[in-house]
Order: structure tokens, then sequence, then C-alpha cells
């Protein structure tokens, strides 16, 4: 999302740059910046090592990273649990900074198609923790949660969510 | 063959003219004023070659000729002169023959036009739109419609779901057309792709309408939380 933003606000300063030199140039020049913007929607995908997450439950961490996606040779999905490290954490909670932990992927911003056609995505990417046995850490989920995790047997963290999508 | 057949043909275009245009001739124009001794020399000529010509003609220019033959009969001694009139006397008792032939082809029960490969999908789309609307009509969508949809969830079967948002596309695909419905849920947004023809969408509801200039809203996405907000 904020690559968008960023490479809008590169065109414009080039632009005002430019100013002084002939309108020929400055014509390609902007048509290439253009293009750039343009095919910038970002194509999302699996969720891999070394993306960050954002932890939506309150188990004390705020800022996770993946070292392992569980199930699937590229990466995790929406549903898919996933090795992770903490990288950020509350002072005083549960879970401290550099502990490796198992979590549930509860938004993916890369789509996830259901078995009646639709699709389904989120702005960001977000985590819920689990122990060894699959059950969360916190006590309270923030944010809504998918129907995949029903599936997934993850009914604990239905019930806890504020909304389901 | 061609400068032959000519004359014969000059005098049929004034008439198909008015009813529909002449094909395959490039003879829009004639000159109007032509001697008589002219006509009747090239009378005799062309008539051997109007079997073959009139022949040729006859899968296209089938109904001029019909109106050509009343009208011939209406106003014989109307605008033409006699050189005019007697020729197309002739080429009326040829065509004639003709025409008789296609009057029977006529009675004949119309024939079914013939299913092209190409047009196979839109014609299975569209029987596959029309049982879909026949259980459930579904509204005219359009980019910007702020919507309301009621959709049966296979895991959640005891009550539906409820999805309010904006549709901020349409995909058209015949029987898998789709919208893009967005909303900000509990903070975070979400974006779904609903099949509008979809068994399991039991209701969609067109609550308002957004004025938007463009057909897709991907700049939602960047922009604040409060513009895709709905209550």
């Amino acid at each position: 999302m904020t690559n968008t933003v960023t490479l809008n606000h590169l065109g414009r300063s080039v632009f005002g740059g430019l100013g002084n030199i002939s309108s020929g140039s400055l014509r390609t020049s902007l048509d290439s910046t253009w293009n750039n913007f343009l095919s910038q929607q970002q194509q999302r995908t699996f969720i891999q090592m070394r993306t960050v997450l954002k932890v939506v439950d309150n188990s004390g961490a705020k800022k996770v990273m993946c070292i392992q996606a569980l199930k699937g040779k590229k990466g995790a999905r929406l549903g898919d649990t996933i090795v992770a490290s903490v990288k950020e954490a509350h002072p005083n909670g549960k879970v401290k900074k550099g502990e490796v932990v198992y979590g549930v992927v509860v938004r993916a911003a890369m789509q996830r198609g259901r078995c009646d056609g639709s699709e389904v995505k989120f702005d960001d990417n977000a985590v819920v923790l689990l122990d060894k046995q699959g059950q969360p850490r916190g006590t309270r989920v923030f944010g809504p949660v998918p129907h995949e995790l029903r599936k997934k047997k993850h009914l604990k963290i239905l019930t806890l969510a504020e909304h389901i999508a | 063959m061609a400068s032959k057949a000519l004359p014969q043909a000059v005098f049929i275009t004034p008439r198909s003219s008015n009813q529909c245009p002449p094909k395959k001739l490039g003879l829009s124009t004639f000159p109007s004023p032509r001697s008589s001794s002219l006509n009747l020399n090239r009378l005799s000529t062309p008539r051997f070659s109007s079997n073959s010509f009139g022949f040729h003609f006859r899968p296209i220019v089938v109904s001029p000729k019909r109106f050509f033959i009343l009208k011939a009969e209406a106003d014989s001694e109307g605008e033409l002169g006699p050189d005019e009139n007697t020729e197309e006397e002739e080429t009326v008792s040829e065509i004639e023959s003709e025409v008789t032939l296609d009057a029977e082809d006529e009675a004949k029960p119309p024939r079914i036009p013939r299913v092209k490969l190409g047009d196979i999908m839109g014609i299975l789309n569209k029987r596959a739109i029309e049982a879909s609307e026949k259980e459930r009509p579904v509204p005219d969508l359009r980019t910007g419609d702020i919507v309301e949809i009621k959709l049966e969830v296979p895991e959640n079967r005891r009550r539906l779901s409820v999805y309010k948002g904006i549709v901020i596309s349409k995909q058209n695909a015949g029987i898998h057309t789709t919208i893009r419905v967005r909303r900000i849920i509990a903070g975070v947004g979400v974006e779904i792709v609903f099949p509008v023809y979809s068994p399991n969408i039991k209701e969609i509801k067109v609550v308002n309408h957004r004025k938007v200039r463009r057909a897709r809203l991907y700049y939602l996405r960047d922009k604040l939380p409060r513009l895709s907000t709905f209550k």
C-alpha cells in the first residue's frame, strides 16, 4: 500500500525538477514514471520466511517475523500455521522478544478462494499465537477473522473473535 | 460480358435502390438520357446472358425483383419512356419464372438458423443466467453502489451472513459475473469477491449509491478508512 504512495510523491517531485527542460523529453520521463505507477497495484503473495506480521491477540507480542510456513511449498496462506520469531513485544507480557512461537494466519493480503467461487482478502497480514497443541495463547482476539478457521479446527479463536468475515 | 450485362442491370438498379441498396454492383450512376436506337440494339445481346446474370442475382436480390415487378405493373405508363417499358416487360417475363420458384421456397417452413461454433459459450451462459434469474432476480449493479448481500455459508448453516459495502468493481463473465465489495470491518479493510449468480447468495439489495467517476475504485485502498466505512 505504501509503495504506490511513495512512488506518487516521487513522480511529482521529478516533474517539478524537470520544469525547465523542453517538453519532449519531459513527456517521455513522465510517461515512464506513470507507467511504473500504474503497474504498481501489488500482486500479493504468500507468507514466507522474513514476512513480518501483526499479532492480534493479547499474548504480549506486537510483531513477529515468519521463519517457516508449516504447510505449503511456496508459503502460508489464510488459515495456515507458521513458525515465527517475536520481533517486538509489550514490556510486560507472556511472550518476550526473540521467542520462537507458533501462530495461525488470520488475515492475509493475498486473496483466498472459497468453495462457492468467492474470494476474500484483507488489508494486512495478522497472526494469532498458538501453543504446540494449537490452542491460542491469548484470551482476546482483535479484528475480523475468516470462516476458514472453522475448517482448520481453530474454533476457540472463532468464539473469541469480534467479527467473522 | 460485364459490359453486355450492364444495360440490364442498369435498368434494374433504379428500382432496387428505393427498397434496398444494390449489392455487388458498382453501378451507382448511369447516364439517364439514352438514345432509343442504342437501347434497341443492346436489347438482343444481353438476352442470353440475362439468365446466367439473373441466376447470379437470385440469392441476393430476391426481394427487389418482386417489388420491381409490382412497380412496373403499377406505373408502366407513368414515368418511363416506351423503350424502357419494353425492356422491362421482357426482363419481367424472364424473372417471373425465377420468382415463382422463390415463392415455393417461402412456402416451406423458415430455416432454423444454424448455431455457429463461436456462439455456443454465449448461448450456454445466457441459459444459465436465465435459469438463475428465475430463482432469484438480480438487480442492476454498478460500481459505486452500496450494497447489502445475504449469503448462506455452508459452514454456518444456522443463519445468513450479511455483507455490506461498496462495489468497487464488476467483472462481467457470463455466469461468473462477480462484484468486489469493500468495507472496513472492525478497523481492518476487507474485500470480498461475490459471484453474482451463485445459489448461495440469498439476496442482493442496493441500499445507496455513491457518485464515482471510475469503473474500478481501487484507489479506495489507499485512502482514509472513513471512505470505506458503512454502518
